[in-house]
């Protein structure tokens, strides 16, 4: 093509002898303009190359159309022709070509054409039709069909099921030819079921008491036990916290503290404790502020839901706003895609999905909603903003709690400023004395020790060590006074800078009324026009507010007046009719049970994700959960206690060749402790884990950790984690605080092992094997610690070497020693003892080596 | 329901014990299954490795490296603002011209142009390109760090030292092949969607020559014996573990982590001690200098780091942000940093390592030619500078881009780039074809798109290539 046209321009040139063409003529185009704009505009606006801007200058119709800002040559008018006023480099922010402007003659020759009627024989080369979506042939996707209920498929091995899950699996390995691997034994299952409901392991008793238990339903206890306690929530919501971009920090600028976000927190955990219908917790989460309460703890807990459209990673520092309110919704956008769609929705914000049918007004007419809905507020000074925050709604208990709180942090104050007073006092007579003693040194003759004080500005310039020459021992009373003076001076001073702290702190963080960060609707709520590129200030067509009509049964509903839609949008989502969410949910359940998703994509459900494996399956499992209410519990119940979920991680030769991937589900997959779960575990085992946590994550009470606390600053008051509170070694680790800028101290663990970044909607964590992982486990502090205490328990409880082995293996690993390992523990005790000789405590030391090396080990990190 | 199967000791024996051999230990970072191996065939590179010197906050380009007699000449009066007004700014509100605070020169046989406050660079004039129309996209340091080292400041990408490595694969088995010294947030030196074998390991600048750059690299062990003796028990028991098992990648992977952490522990001291560095070469850094030595360290550690292999290593040398007093805080920063910069070029060249080494040097953006002043009441002298996305000054040298070439110029107020502008797209497709790599063709596939390190930007400044 390129060739071929400069063969033409060649001929022509030969042909037409050039020269004084009239510019209203083809030929002048051909030889006069079409080489500028080949040799200058093609590189980025070609067919051939790239149509930046959305406009090509590769044929007549290109520059007629124009980009994103309209036609690019009007014939005949210099001024309105964008393709002059760009090459004229007038206005910084629209000048072409962008790396510099062209040499004059070349600028006169676009301007003589244009102003001659732009004459232009070239026609389009094709392809520069815009592609639409074709929203009934996207419907057509597996995943845009309705949920069906399929009925279990009959199966040759009718003893091995136990649900209906198995039969629809086991079907699938009889068509292969395959067959399921042996049931875990007792440990094996019990270790692993308390990891994936809990997040923690088994306690020995535990243990002796399931495996003595004969009773045929000895698995649901253990099961309802499980699903029952505090630590399932606390497991399952940070699952969820994977979705949101949960961090107890803002965006990434100037470390600014979200004070607020563990309520939201607090509120998964609770949701799942108390097995909230998904479909509730779906709603209670876009639009819980416009749905009706209870109570006052229920319209509290609605508020908070909301704040998953508020966690994530919101940059309000930006000078822009306009565009910082599109970027925020952005975010929530993929957000909402992700979570419950399993669509990737971020592209759509410049333009129509290129595999996906969901176009440009599916994306702007959710944001609309979401424009109706404004999470932040700039605040009247500096550049930033705030992310909108409500106040919650109080019992009449919590109300006199916090007034106690409010008049006692008063108090503080009152009593903090009498300290300032008073010590203020203290110091300038202070510096007062100690002004009046050096005016005495200086007016004294230097006479009396000459070549003391003179001394010092005469040798300024080489001695840089000592500040001062001493005095004389003769003068010594008011030199020793006033090192002394001056030391108390400088003390005070410090005391009085932390006091101010102190008090700035108290008085910034006076008023104790609970908040949430929460969406609420804002006072105009209305459509929004599309944003071409992307670019809140270029405004394409106005979008009416809806969804995503490839997943819509019908029409979306009328949203009344003043109202933003996000209730609507919750209904929609919630709907038993809405073929992605309840598949969605489902998967990702099975994928932290099984390691992974039926989908194994589970954030993309797409054209290209991957296709269910097992897709009656899935369809089962959607359509069961809406039937038994939408209850999280209940459907992970079920699965735990299948036969699917009893299998072994043994290996099968056969089933290995035939399905490496697992993909059928001959035996269960293996999985690596989570981040959290490996330091939590290792908590539980050396018994040292608080199981009583709630509130603020951060430690914000501790002025040491907060910066400058000055409500009209420049630059937002901000947080660092320098001073933990002590208990938080011993908490859970959904309990810390997620900062956006890594980990530090007790925290360290999640800076290493797949932690998702915050910034990031993760469903699944990537599970990676890296060499600062082994170096983590070899020497880092937490195994160190957690491995002392341990061995502090195990020496405790039993004097001699087997019973305290059989303990070991049986509260580390969650079953009984094997003679083999026996042998080893054994003989690495009595290789190392010798080696610790002289040491102090040397059998502890040997111990603790011992326990470490076991925490350390596949055999903790892994579940099997 | 069925009770589920009771321990059977016996048959747990027979599960864990069938034989397993050994595994030759190292095999993980071989061919085929070597995660850091290169992942696409390239063009020719003329570079082997990078080193990026990263000034966090933002220098002043002005000062620095691109003069303005028109700024100068109306030091403290108004200028007009070339701001769109939807943009706020704060302590700028008078734009009042802040001139050079030192003399900027004519240098070398190129004359490029190079302040008083960097001597040293200055003396290595001929072997730079300075890039005089970098641009940016944001306006905050957040976001533009995070523009400068991925390409984007919207969603979580990998850095480019994870490209880099992903895209090239290591020189050495026993390091990892991206390293960051004294990074800042995660983001910068993460892998993101990238395997995270290529995530940058982060070092902290040893202020002594005994302390460990590492984390986790002190054994805690009270000897090397019994730490070896701990390994060996813990392989045992993995061994055990993964023996029934095939294609547990994940598990033997750990196994063999294990075995290159205790390498590492061995072999990474001596690779990153500078203590065995003659004094000439220590002195050359400004190692124990009042000024230099925490950066003459970095700065040193860079380079034997590059030496023994390390694909990409990131050196942060922070606290260029002036929004006050520039005049008094720049000469410090140039102090720290000048000298140890300086001498790394020196450094490399005279081992043969520039040629293939390709260096950068750039904040995340500049600072604009009117002055700030956030109290509103100082005197211009002791103003400062916000920051300037729009246009800065970043330079390169080795890795074959042309030495003494100035490349790219300002308006006359050093606001916009007029000519030779070069965004961080270009500057990343640059730094990728240096080192044979194809911008548009190194990508991973994530959540269903083919994701770059330039998006769906860059090109190559073919200007600057020797």
């Amino acid at each position: 093509m390129k060739t071929r046209i400069f063969t033409a321009i060649i001929a022509l040139a030969g042909a037409v002898q050039a020269a004084d063409l009239p510019a209203g003529d083809d030929a002048f185009f051909e030889t006069k303009v079409q080489p500028v704009l080949l040799k200058r505009c093609y590189e980025c606006h070609s067919h051939d190359k790239k149509i930046k801007g959305g406009l090509a200058l590769d044929s007549r119709s290109g520059w007629e159309q124009g980009g994103d800002n309209g036609p690019a040559v009007r014939p005949g008018d210099l001024e309105k022709s964008l393709v002059i006023k760009a090459v004229r480099y007038a206005d910084a922010d629209f000048a072409m070509p962008p790396k510099a402007k062209l040499p004059a003659d070349e600028i006169a020759i676009l301007e003589q054409w244009v102003k001659q009627g732009a004459a232009d024989p070239r026609v389009a080369a094709g392809g520069a039709k815009k592609r639409t979506i074709d929203i009934e042939e996207g419907r057509k996707f597996w995943a845009f069909q309705p949920v069906g209920n399929p009925t279990a498929p009959p199966v040759k091995d009718k003893a091995w099921p136990v649900d209906a899950v198995d039969t629809f699996v086991l079907a699938k390995l009889e068509q292969a030819s395959l067959k399921p691997v042996v049931d875990a034994d007792r440990f094996v299952w019990l270790r692993r079921v308390s990891l994936d409901l809990t997040g923690l392991p088994p306690k020995p008793e535990e243990i002796r008491a399931f495996v003595k238990d004969n009773a045929p339903d000895a698995c649901e206890k253990v099961v309802d036990r499980l699903l029952g306690s505090r630590a399932f929530g606390e497991r399952w919501a940070r699952h969820w916290q994977d979705l949101t971009g949960y961090s107890d920090m803002m965006g990434t600028s100037n470390s600014v503290f979200a004070e607020h976000a563990w309520r939201y927190r607090d509120y998964l955990i609770h949701a799942f404790n108390s097995d909230k219908p998904f479909d509730e917790f779906v709603r209670e989460q876009i639009a819980g502020d416009l749905m009706p309460a209870k109570s006052v703890e229920d319209r509290a807990e609605n508020i908070t839901a909301t704040g998953f459209l508020m966690v994530g990673d919101v940059e309000i520092v930006n000078p822009d706003k306009g565009k910082m309110e599109a970027d925020h919704i952005d975010s929530q956008i993929s957000k909402l895609g992700t979570v419950f769609m399993g669509m990737t929705m971020g592209c759509v914000r410049c333009h129509d999905h290129k595999f996906d049918p969901i176009g440009v007004e599916d994306y702007y007419g959710i944001a609309g909603m979401l424009r109706s809905s404004p999470s932040t507020h700039k605040i009247p000074f500096g550049v930033w903003s705030r992310l909108n925050t409500t106040d919650l709604p109080e019992t009449p208990e919590q109300l006199a709690a916090r007034q106690m709180q409010e008049a006692e942090n008063a108090e503080n104050i009152v009593a903090l400023k009498a300290d300032q007073t008073r010590l203020t006092a203290e110091k300038n007579a202070l510096a007062a004395e100690v002004a009046r003693i050096e005016k005495l040194e200086k007016t004294a003759p230097t006479d009396t020790a000459s070549g003391t004080a003179p001394v010092a500005p005469a040798t300024v310039g080489e001695a840089k060590g000592p500040q001062s020459p001493k005095p004389a021992d003769a003068q010594q009373d008011p030199g020793s006074d006033k090192e002394a003076l001056t030391k108390k001076r400088d003390e005070l001073t410090e005391r009085l800078k932390k006091l101010a702290a102190e008090i700035q702190h108290a008085e910034f963080f006076r008023s104790k009324v609970p908040k949430a960060f929460a969406m609420r609707d804002g006072d105009k709520p209305q459509d929004m026009p599309v944003y071409i590129r992307g670019n809140p200030y270029a405004l394409g067509a106005m979008i009416p507010r809806g969804t995503v009509r490839v997943a819509s049964w019908t029409a979306f509903p009328q949203i009344p007046e003043a109202q933003s839609g996000r209730l609507q949008l919750a209904e929609w989502l919630a709907d038993k009719r809405n073929p992605l969410t309840a598949r969605v949910a489902v998967n990702r359940i099975w994928q932290k049970l099984f390691g992974e998703g039926l989908v194994r994509s589970v954030d993309y459900f797409g054209v290209r994700g991957e296709l269910p494996s097992h897709p009656e399956l899935l369809d089962h499992l959607a359509s069961r959960f809406m039937q038994e209410g939408w209850s999280q519990k209940k459907l992970i119940r079920s699965l735990v206690l299948s036969r699917v979920y009893r299998m072994s991680t043994a290996n099968d030769s056969l089933a290995l060749k035939v399905d490496p991937d697992n993909r059928l589900l001959w035996r269960m997959n293996r999985q690596r402790l989570d981040a959290e779960i490996i330091r939590d575990a290792m908590l539980a085992v050396s018994e040292e884990l608080k199981t009583d946590s709630a509130g603020p994550a951060l430690a914000i009470e501790n002025p040491d950790n907060t910066g400058s606390l000055v409500a009209k600053g420049v630059n937002p008051p901000s947080y660092a984690h320098k001073v933990p509170r002590p208990s938080q070694e011993f908490e859970r680790t959904v309990y810390l605080p997620v900062m956006r800028g890594g980990f530090a101290g007790p925290d360290r663990v999640r800076s290493f092992f797949d932690f998702v970044d915050p910034a990031q909607i993760a469903g699944q964590r990537p599970q990676t094997v890296v060499p600062t992982q082994a170096l983590f486990l070899l020497n880092n502090d937490l195994l160190r610690k957690r491995a002392g205490a341990l061995a502090n328990k195990i020496i405790e409880k039993e004097s001699e070497r087997n019973a305290r082995l059989e303990d070991l293996w049986l509260r580390a690993l969650g079953r009984p020693i094997t003679s083999e390992e026996h042998g080893d523990a054994t003989r690495f005790l009595e290789k190392i003892e010798p080696l610790l000789k002289g040491k102090p405590a040397a059998e502890r030391l040997a111990w603790v080596e011992l326990c470490h090396t076991l925490l350390a080990s596949n055999q903790f990190i892994y579940r099997i | 329901m069925k009770p589920l199967l009771p321990l059977n000791r016996r048959q747990w024996l027979q599960r864990t014990a069938c034989g397993f051999g050994a595994l030759a230990l190292g095999d993980i970072l071989q061919a085929a299954t070597n995660p850091l191996a290169a992942q696409i065939p390239g063009m020719i590179p003329k570079a082997k490795r990078v080193i990026f010197l990263f000034m966090a906050g933002g220098p002043s380009q002005m000062d620095l490296f691109d003069p303005k007699p028109f700024i100068t000449s109306r030091h403290g009066q108004p200028i007009d603002s070339p701001l769109r007004p939807e943009v706020t700014q704060v302590g700028t509100d008078k734009y009042l011209a802040l001139g050079a605070m030192a003399p900027v020169r004519p240098r070398g046989q190129s004359g490029m142009m190079i302040s008083d406050l960097m001597p040293h660079l200055a003396s290595v004039a001929d072997d730079l390109c300075l890039l005089r129309g970098m641009n940016a996209d944001n306006p905050q340091h957040a976001g533009a760090t995070l523009q400068f080292h991925t390409g984007t400041f919207a969603e979580v990408r990998p850095s480019m030292g994870a490209w880099v490595s992903y895209g090239l694969g290591t020189e050495n088995q026993d390091l990892p092949s991206f390293v960051s010294i004294q990074p800042g947030g995660v983001r910068e030196y993460g892998s993101a969607f990238l395997p995270a074998i290529h995530q940058g390991t982060a070092l902290r600048v040893p202020l002594t020559d005994k302390a460990s750059p590492i984390e986790n690299l002190q054994n805690v062990s009270p000897s090397e014996e019994v730490q070896r003796e701990r390994i060996e028990l813990m392989q045992k028991m993995n061994r055990r573990l993964v023996g029934d098992l095939h294609g547990e990648a994940s598990m033997e992977g750990m196994i063999q982590n294990l075995e290159l952490a205790f390498r590492m522990q061995t072999t990474t001291p001596g690779i990153v001690d500078i203590s065995k560095e003659t004094e000439a070469t220590r002195k050359l850094y400004g190692v124990d200098g009042k000024d230099t030595d925490k950066n003459g360290r970095a700065c040193l550690l860079a380079r034997k780091l590059s030496e023994a292999g390390v694909r990409f290593v990131q050196v942060t040398m922070g606290g260029w942000d002036h929004h006050g007093d520039v005049r008094g805080n720049l000469p410090k920063l140039c102090a720290q940093t000048d000298q140890p910069v300086a001498a790394l070029l020196k450094d490399l060249k005279s081992r043969g390592l520039l040629e293939d080494t390709l260096v950068l040097w750039s904040g995340e953006f500049g600072r604009t030619p009117w002055s700030q002043d956030l109290s509103g009441t100082a005197p211009i002298d002791k103003h400062g500078r916000e920051h300037q996305p729009e246009s800065f000054c970043s330079w390169m040298a080795g890795g074959g881009i042309k030495g003494g070439m100035t490349f790219g110029e300002t308006d006359d107020m050093g606001y916009r780039a007029v000519s030779g502008k070069v965004h961080i797209h270009d500057l990343h497709a640059t730094m990728l074809h240096q080192l044979g790599v194809d911008h548009t063709k190194l990508t991973r596939r994530h959540l269903g798109r083919d994701f770059r390190l330039t998006d769906v930007y860059g090109e190559v400044v073919k200007e600057i290539i020797a």
